[in-house]
């Protein structure tokens, strides 16, 4: 394992790479011109989004968040024991950041399972359309996430070469999914 | 010290989320809610990126990008919502 470290202070090795910064960046301002787009259409028919806010469940979006902050300090975690070159402790914490993202995961699941058996498909209303896409959207990211890190798991496990840079990238894009989170919990299930 | 800032950062994290579902059941104006949840979301965002995605350490540029884009958004929300 190569645990030595980057200069990051230099303006092209941001933390995770910069390549990976500016698949954040695009993928940020993706999300972000979806949630004004949302907010745009939400002046027209104020009513119904008010109403359709209140359909969805709150306190699973802030168990949601919750799931994903954890999930992020383990990375964070990680990173920090891998740098030290304390790889057991890496893989636990690794461990732990996947755990939480599953059960982001599950609890997901739980949430589409009910708004599905209510008939609250994306084809409801325009509400249920943005809730439907942006989600879903999000969710894609989380299980790409996590397949990532299970390549990173398997990596500690067999002692192969893993780099600090591709450490760094992959929680780099699990955090990511993290800032998605942030943007899109107020403005969908609060705000509205 | 570095591994006590990322527990309370965390710690920080849950306290904001905590705060923002208290503001969105909360019986203030709506308009205030929404500037209360849109401005501790931007704490979030910038704390995670900051501590977490350790951006506190990056080039000014990095940082800076970082303030722009929640300026952007947040901004442009803001705006349309008032």
């Amino acid at each position: 394992m190569d645990t030595s470290t980057i200069n990051s202070k230099n303006i092209a090795y941001p933390p995770g790479g910069i390549l990976l910064w500016i698949i954040i960046f695009l993928e940020l301002f993706t999300f972000g011109a979806a949630l004004v787009a949302m907010v745009l259409y939400s002046k027209d028919e104020p009513e119904i989004f008010h109403q359709s806010k209140l359909l969805l469940n709150t306190t699973f979006g802030a168990i949601n968040t919750i799931f994903l902050l954890t999930s992020g300090f383990f990375m964070a975690k990680s990173v920090e024991n891998f740098k030290e070159n304390k790889i057991e402790k890496a893989t636990f914490f690794l461990k732990l950041t996947m755990v939480g993202g599953v059960l982001f995961l599950l609890l997901k699941s739980v949430e589409y399972y009910f708004k599905l058996q209510a008939g609250l498909t994306i084809g409801y209303n325009t509400f249920f359309s943005f809730y439907w896409m942006l989600t879903l959207f999000h969710v894609i990211h989380v299980v790409v996430g996590l397949v990532i890190l299970l390549f990173n798991y398997v990596g500690f496990k067999r002692k192969s070469t893993l780099n600090l840079e591709d450490f760094e990238a992959s929680a780099a894009f699990w955090h990511m999914c993290d800032l998605i989170w942030l943007l899109l919990f107020p403005v969908i299930y609060l705000l509205f | 010290m570095r591994k006590n800032l990322l527990l309370i950062v965390w710690l920080v994290l849950i306290m904001l989320t905590i705060c923002t579902a208290l503001v969105s059941n909360s019986t203030l104006v709506t308009s205030v809610s929404a500037i209360a949840i849109l401005v501790l979301s931007a704490i979030k965002f910038f704390l995670v990126s900051n501590y977490f995605m350790e951006m506190k350490r990056a080039h000014l540029f990095w940082k800076f990008s970082i303030i722009f884009y929640l300026i952007i958004v947040m901004g442009t929300l803001l705006f349309i919502l008032k």
